[in-house]
């Protein structure tokens, strides 16, 4: 695809590493300000080229360092998760040396019952990539949903404009901390909470690319050639925000890793599967947080790279699907 | 000054609207929520006739509506509920245990804005280079971080092995007067670091970002043009047009701030509401997890609220 011609009303060099992380907001969405100039909104252009935008977006991907490496270490972690029975056998009962430094025997350590470190670190990859991909799945379905019809219905727009910002107005740790208490912290319970209060911000940074892409000419064109909203929607919409969708999985999924660690450092994981959370929790059950120093550093760095990686990968995607990016590199 | 009064009553009206969403949002999970409503106000430990006795007491057969009211009526008058395991009202339960999370994030805050609008500042003035990337790469860490990692990493090494901050608790017990003080702040400063390093990166990001959008407008080229210095222009023209969207943001964070909180209070055993939510969560204290969500909501909205009206006095542009 040739590089589309720059529209004159150009910004200023836009930072290669926006706050992406922050939600993406208009400006993480380059699309966003380009398709207020007519003629060349760069996601739609894209997305209507099809494949060969993908193949061009994977392309100037694999040239970003950071972000291999980060799409790497993913893969790593979900090796792990998958593997966790060949790597290391299911911690449980008490062990005779406790509260063993790392060894050869016990790479990351024993903790005050005896259990291997390694093997719950192993194990925990589990729960923790699983309630990530659950939650981060429930919310982005809900959150597109939400957004796109609120952008298609403007009348449902006022409303859901005033949810999604009472919701992420709210200190929502707390929110989640008193209902995962009262329904009893079960994968499923966490995964679910996680996500009913995830979605707004979805919905917030798809909702402000939807809305403008709904003024677009080529969707009154094709409200003249079909009565079909579905039609529309299903067909012209929602590939529209796909790669704002995409960006947003990855940062919701390590927003969602972080939430259950959280709740389950509070007592509030599962009693009966081990993840990251809850290594650090009987740490501090133990008192042994502060002396036994493997307890909390090996399940930390496990936190430290799902979600750092997952930052670092939708930062590099987001640059690479902007054809404006790529040119300038 | 018709267009700030009607700024301040349209954000009061909205501070007002959040609060009741709030806590019709708890009200009704706690009632509708699969699993026995029950276990709001009644504890699970209690036998079936006292349970009985309380669910009676406290009207929880009436219609739903009727309860809603009633409950309502209740949070105007500031009433909690009572804690199970404490037998007093939540309200004063928490209230005393307020100003410890305020003193936390209010530091935690100062501490942000002290490093962060230098960093940002940095970064952006040296867009591209080594340094900026250096700090751009720090911020999306700071991000990934997870808060009771960082709490334990600087309890660790700068109160353990180094002993330079108490590892523990708001204030020695047996000093008075002066020295009290000074035993507050020193085991303010793990903490409030712990809260201020998760919160640094988002801050630097966002006013890098600003600061070189707003360099590269036209005002700050005509400054140039008309010869006044760089570092002029950038602290005085460009940084405070910067600083409105990154307090907005700021203003946007509370409530992942409040939550950081709540596990930093959990690590350093921080008499804050965050560390009575711990408490409650492992004696399944619900009236008091209930009150402390809508305790910290009601924070959240007033402080909202104050940064509102002090930028809407401070820059007309907000007051549309």
């Amino acid at each position: 695809m040739a590089a589309p011609t720059r529209p004159s009303a150009q910004q200023p060099s836009e930072p290669s590493v926006d706050p992406a992380a922050e939600g993406a907001t208009v400006e993480g969405v380059p699309g966003a300000q380009a398709a207020a100039v007519p003629g060349a909104p760069a996601d739609v252009e894209q997305v209507a080229a099809g494949g060969s935008a993908a193949r061009d977006t994977w392309r100037a991907f694999r040239r970003q360092p950071l972000g291999v490496l980060s799409l790497g270490v993913l893969g790593v972690l979900v090796a792990v998760a998958v593997l966790a029975p060949v790597l290391a056998d299911y911690p449980s009962g008490t062990g005779s040396s406790v509260l063993a430094p790392p060894s050869a025997q016990h790479w990351f350590g024993t903790d005050n019952l005896g259990r291997d470190v390694f093997a719950q670190v192993v194990w925990g990859s589990r729960s923790s990539l699983l309630v990530a991909a659950g939650a981060s799945a429930l919310a982005i379905v809900l959150g597109t949903a939400v957004a796109v019809a609120g952008a298609w219905w403007p009348r449902l727009d006022a409303l859901v404009g005033l949810v999604v910002d009472l919701v992420l107005s709210l200190p929502v740790l707390p929110l989640m901390i008193l209902v995962a208490a009262l329904v009893g912290p079960r994968t499923t319970t966490i995964v679910l909470v996680i996500a009913a209060f995830s979605w707004p911000e979805v919905t917030r940074v798809v909702r402000s690319l939807a809305l403008t892409v709904v003024r677009l000419p080529y969707m009154d064109a094709a409200r003249l050639l079909t009565p079909s909203a579905t039609w529309i929607i299903t067909r012209h919409l929602l590939p529209a925000v796909t790669p704002v969708v995409v960006v947003s999985v990855v940062l919701t999924a390590s927003r969602a890793v972080l939430s259950a660690a959280g709740l389950a450092f509070l007592g509030l994981g599962d009693p009966r599967s081990w993840s990251w959370g809850r290594v650090l929790f009987e740490a501090q059950q133990a008192g042994a947080m502060s002396s036994a120093w493997w307890l909390t550093l090996f399940p930390s760095l496990a936190i430290l790279a799902l979600v750092l990686a997952a930052t670092l990968a939708s930062i590099a995607f987001n640059d690479a699907r902007d054809p404006r990016s790529r040119v300038r590199r | 000054m018709p267009a700030l009064a009607s700024f301040t009553l349209r954000r009061l009206a909205r501070g007002l609207v959040t609060v009741w969403f709030a806590v019709t949002v708890t009200f009704l999970l706690l009632r509708l929520l699969p699993g026995d409503p029950a276990l709001a106000i009644a504890s699970p430990t209690m036998t079936e006739e006292t349970r009985a006795a309380v669910l009676e007491r406290y009207g929880l057969a009436d219609p739903l509506v009727v309860q809603y009211g009633r409950y309502l009526l209740a949070l105007v008058q500031g009433d909690l509920g009572t804690s199970f395991t404490q037998g007093q009202p939540v309200s004063s339960v928490l209230l005393e245990r307020l100003p410890w999370t305020l003193l936390l994030t209010g530091a935690a805050l100062v501490v942000t804005v002290l490093v962060g609008i230098p960093l940002g500042v940095l970064a952006a003035a040296r867009a591209g280079s080594g340094l900026d990337r250096l700090v751009q790469g720090l911020g999306v860490t700071g991000q990934s971080l997870f808060v009771p990692s960082v709490g334990v990493l600087l309890l660790y090494v700068l109160g353990l092995q180094l002993g330079w901050f108490p590892i523990g608790g708001a204030y020695d017990r047996d000093v008075y007067g002066g020295e009290w003080y000074l035993s507050v702040l020193r085991h303010l400063a793990l903490p409030a670091l712990s809260l201020a390093l998760v919160q640094l990166g988002a801050y630097v990001i966002t006013l890098r970002s600003t600061l070189i959008e707003a360099l590269g407008e036209d005002y700050c080229a005509l400054a140039r043009a008309g010869g006044i210095p760089y570092r002029r222009v950038l602290w005085k023209h460009a940084l405070r047009n910067a600083l409105l969207p990154t307090t907005t943001l700021v203003g946007l964070q509370l409530g992942f701030l409040v939550g950081g909180a709540v596990l930093t209070e959990t690590v350093y055993a921080y008499p804050g509401v965050g560390r009575g939510i711990y408490e409650a969560v492992t004696q399944l204290d619900f009236p008091v997890l209930q009150g402390a969500f809508v305790l910290l909501a009601v924070t959240v909205v007033v402080a909202n609220l104050l940064t509102d009206l002090v930028y809407g006095l401070l820059d007309p542009r907000v007051r549309t």
